[in-house]
C-alpha cells in the first residue's frame, strides 16, 4: 500500500482526481493557468533548492515547529486520553493559513508573478497572504465577503496595514463562497501577471494537492514531535473542517497509521434547518461540481449552492475538500459537528483551563474533543489541531461572552469618550 | 424541427448574431416574451441561460440576472417548460448555457435528453472540459439525442489541447473576444484577434466570437473574421434601461449595419 501510493504521487501531475472527487471542472480559459501552476509546482516540489527555502522561511519567519502541547488541565476535563495540542494559532499571523501561503507565494515568485490575489473568510488567509505578500514585495488583493469583514474586523485592520487591498464581496451569500468565486474571475482576468493564492484544500486540481502539502507540515511535525515525547502514535486526530486544509495537514501522514482514528468537525452552526449550518455531510449529502471540484456540497435539489451558516467565517463554506470527500467514502475519516453555542463554550474553556485563546474555528475541535475524550482510556493519547488564534473573533466572542461590558465600551468608544 | 445551426450558417448573410437571455430574468414570462422579440427583430440563433447561484464564467451584469431570476423562484424544470412553450414559434436554433452542476445534478442523460426533447439544438457547459470526467458521458449522450455541445475557447489554449478539442467539437466553435468573464466592454484583445485566425487554421467549423460586445461597431468589426457575433451582458443593459424594444432596435441596427457593410 505504502509502495502504491508512493507510486501515485510521483504521477500525480496526470491524475486530478481523489477516487471520483476533485478534477477540474473550470471554463477552458482557466486551463492555462493552471496547467502552468501544475507544472511549476511538481517541478519545484522536487527541488531541494525550493525546500530549504521554504523550510528556512517556515523556521524562521513563520516561527516552526508549532508546540505540540500537553493540555493537562484539559485532559482532567475530558476525563478520557491524554489531549495535546498541536498549536498553530502560534503561528506568525496567528494560524495554520501561513503554512500554505508562504508555499503558494514562493512558488508564485518562481513563477514571475507579481500580485497575489486570495479569497479570505476568516480573514486569516487574507491576513497570511497579507503578510508573505509585504516580505516578498508582491502586491494582494484579497476579496472577502461583507458579512466577514464586519465579523472578523481586526484581521481586515491588519491586512491593509500590511497593504493588502480589501475588495468587499456583496454578491450571493457574502461570505467566503462568494470570495471565492470573485477572486476566481479577478484571476481568469490577470492571468499573466497575478498568482490566485487558493486558501484551503479546495478548488481546481492541482490546488486541493498543492495545498494538503504544504499543511502536511502539521501533521509530520505531531509524529515527530509525539514520538519524542510518548515515543508512539497517537490515537485519535481531531480538527475542525471549512474547506479542510487544517485538517487534511494534519491528518494527511497519519492516512497509512490505520489505527490512528481521524474525526473532522463540521460546523453545526445554529442547528440542522437548511441555511442554518455548514454541514456538507450531514443527513442528506448531495455530491455537486462547483468551484472547479467535485466533491460534496451543500445544494438544493436542483443542485443550487445554499446559503450556510456557521458563527466562524472559516467554517462557513458550502463545499468539502475533494480528498476530505474521498477519505469520507472510503471510512478512514469520520465526520461529525458541533454547534455554535458549544463552540463559543470551548472557546471559554480552553481560555480559562489552558490560558489559550482558539479562533472559533478551531473551538470546534476543542468542543469535539471533550465530547470524545471519554470514550478513550487514560494511556491512549489524542492530538486537537488549534488551528488559529482566537484574537481576531474579539467581536464575535465578546458580543456573546461580555454582552454589556462589550456593549458599553463600544459605545464610550464611538462617542469618543475613552480617555486614550 | 425548426432550423438547424447548419441552415443558420448557410444563410447568405455575412455576420449572424446569437442573443443570449437568461432564463426568469426578469421573470419567466418576461424572459420568454424577449425570446420571440428577439427572433422576431432579427437574431439568428438565441442561447438561453438555466441560472445558476455560481455562474463563474460570467460578469456582474449576467451574474446579478442569474440571482435575480433565483430569487424569483426559476428552477431548471421551469426553464425547460418555458422554452417548450414557444418552440415551435420560435423558427431559429436555440440553445441552452448552464453550469455543469446543474447538469451533473439532474444527471447528465436526463439533462441532455430532456433538453432534446423541449426542442434546443445544442448545449453550451463552460465548465466541463472535454478532459474532465463526466465529458465523455455528456458527449455520447449529446450524440444519441442529435444536440450539438459547443465549445468555448480563449486565447491562450495550447496548439495540442487545441487539437484535441477540435475533435469533438461540432456545431460551431465559440471563441471569447477576450480572456476574462462575461460582461460589456469595449474592444478586443489582439491575442484573441490571433487566436481567431489560429482556430480557423485547423478547423472548417464555422466560428462565433463573444464576451466584451457593447456596440454595433465591435460588431460589424468582426465582418471576415468570424461567421457570428455573439452578443450578452449588453442586451441585459438595454433591456435594464429600455425594455425589449431596446433590444429589438440594438439587434435590428446591427443588422442593417452588416447589411450595409456587405
Ligand atoms: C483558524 C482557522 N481554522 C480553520 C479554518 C478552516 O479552513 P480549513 O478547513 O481550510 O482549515 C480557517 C479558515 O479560515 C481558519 O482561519
Amino acid at each position: 500500500m505504502e509502495q502504491k501510493r508512493k507510486k501515485r504521487s510521483k504521477t500525480a501531475g496526470e491524475n486530478r482526481y481523489f477516487g471520483d472527487y476533485g478534477g477540474r471542472y473550470v471554463p477552458e480559459m482557466l486551463v492555462p493557468a493552471l496547467e502552468e501552476l501544475s507544472g511549476a509546482y511538481f517541478h519545484y516540489r522536487e527541488s531541494q533548492e525550493f525546500q530549504n527555502e521554504l523550510e528556512h522561511l517556515r523556521k524562521n519567519y513563520a516561527g516552526r515547529p508549532t508546540p505540540l502541547y500537553f493540555a493537562e488541565n484539559l485532559t482532567r476535563l475530558g476525563r478520557g486520553c491524554k489531549i495535546y495540542l498541536k498549536l498553530e494559532s502560534l503561528c506568525q499571523t496567528g494560524a495554520h493559513k501561513i503554512n500554505n501561503a508562504l508555499g503558494q507565494a514562493l512558488l508564485a515568485r518562481k513563477m514571475g508573478k507579481t500580485c497575489l490575489v486570495a479569497e479570505t473568510g476568516a480573514g486569516q488567509h487574507g491576513l497570511a497572504t497579507a503578510a508573505v505578500a509585504a516580505r516578498f514585495g508582491l502586491k494582494s488583493r484579497i476579496f472577502m465577503g461583507e458579512v466577514d469583514i464586519k465579523r472578523q474586523y481586526p484581521n481586515v485592520f491588519f491586512m491593509k496595514t500590511m497593504g493588502a487591498e480589501i475588495v468587499p464581496v456583496r454578491d450571493g451569500t457574502k461570505t467566503l463562497k462568494d470570495a471565492v468565486n470573485a477572486a476566481l474571475k479577478y484571476w481568469i482576468e490577470h492571468l499573466e501577471d497575478t498568482h490566485y493564492l487558493l486558501g484551503s484544500a479546495v478548488g481546481p486540481f492541482p490546488y486541493p494537492l498543492m495545498v494538503r502539502d504544504f499543511q502536511s507540515v502539521i501533521g509530520r511535525e505531531v509524529k515527530a514531535q509525539l514520538r519524542a515525547y510518548e515515543n508512539r502514535l497517537p490515537d485519535v486526530l481531531v480538527a475542525c473542517v471549512g474547506g479542510g486544509s487544517n485538517s487534511i495537514g494534519l491528518f494527511y501522514p497519519f492516512l497509512e497509521d490505520k489505527n490512528v482514528k481521524l474525526y473532522g468537525v463540521e460546523a453545526g452552526g445554529l442547528g440542522p434547518g437548511q441555511g442554518e449550518n455548514a454541514r456538507r455531510l450531514g443527513e442528506n449529502p448531495r455530491k455537486g461540481i462547483v468551484q472547479g471540484y467535485k466533491s460534496y456540497f451543500i445544494l438544493d435539489d436542483e443542485g443550487q449552492v445554499q446559503p450556510t451558516h456557521s458563527i466562524s467565517a472559516g467554517l462557513d463554506y458550502a463545499g468539502l475538500g475533494p480528498e476530505l470527500a474521498y477519505l469520507h467514502d472510503a471510512g478512514r475519516i469520520c465526520f461529525d459537528q458541533v454547534t455554535d453555542v458549544e463552540a463559543l463554550t470551548a472557546f471559554k474553556t480552553l481560555c480559562q483551563t489552558e490560558g489559550i485563546i482558539p479562533a472559533l474555528e478551531s473551538a470546534h475541535a476543542v468542543a469535539y474533543a471533550l465530547k470524545i475524550a471519554v470514550e478513550f482510556s487514560g494511556r491512549q493519547i489524542m492530538v486537537v489541531n488549534i488551528s488559529g488564534r482566537g484574537d481576531k473573533d474579539l467581536f464575535v466572542a465578546a458580543k456573546e461572552l461580555d454582552g454589556e461590558g462589550w456593549l458599553r465600551f463600544l459605545k464610550e468608544e464611538a462617542n469618543g469618550e475613552r480617555i486614550n | 424541427m425548426n432550423g438547424s445551426i447548419e441552415e443558420v450558417f448557410a444563410k447568405k448573410k455575412r455576420l449572424k448574431i446569437m442573443t443570449h437571455v437568461v432564463a426568469g430574468y426578469p421573470d419567466l414570462e418576461t424572459s420568454q416574451n424577449l425570446i420571440l422579440a428577439m427572433a422576431e427583430a432579427g437574431a439568428d440563433m438565441i442561447e438561453v441561460q438555466i441560472p445558476f447561484t455560481d455562474p463563474l464564467a460570467d460578469g456582474p451584469t449576467i451574474m446579478a440576472a442569474n440571482h435575480k431570476a433565483l430569487q424569483n423562484g426559476l428552477t431548471p424544470k421551469l426553464c425547460l417548460k418555458m422554452i417548450e412553450e414557444i418552440r415551435d414559434e420560435v423558427k431559429l436554433p436555440l440553445l441552452f448555457m448552464t453550469y455543469a452542476n446543474l447538469a451533473y445534478t439532474l444527471g447528465l442523460e436526463r439533462f441532455v435528453s430532456e433538453s432534446a426533447a423541449c426542442g434546443v439544438s445544442g448545449l453550451i457547459i463552460p465548465d466541463l472540459p472535454f478532459d474532465e470526467r463526466g465529458y465523455d458521458d455528456y458527449y455520447f449522450w449529446l450524440k444519441e439525442c442529435n444536440l450539438v455541445g459547443i465549445q468555448v475557447l480563449s486565447a491562450g489554449l495550447s496548439l495540442s489541447r487545441l487539437k484535441k478539442i477540435l475533435k469533438r467539437a461540432e456545431g460551431f466553435i465559440y471563441i471569447t473576444l477576450r480572456v476574462g468573464v462575461t460582461g460589456a466592454r469595449n474592444g478586443m484583445e489582439i491575442k484573441s484577434v490571433d487566436f481567431i485566425d489560429r482556430v480557423k487554421a485547423y478547423t472548417d467549423l464555422p466560428l462565433a466570437a463573444g464576451f466584451g460586445i457593447s456596440s454595433v461597431e465591435q460588431i460589424t468589426n468582426l465582418i471576415g473574421k468570424v461567421d457570428m457575433a455573439v452578443v450578452g451582458s449588453h442586451l441585459i443593459n438595454l433591456f435594464n434601461s429600455g425594455g425589449k424594444e431596446n433590444v429589438q432596435n440594438f439587434i435590428k441596427e446591427t443588422n442593417q449595419a452588416i447589411e450595409q457593410v456587405s
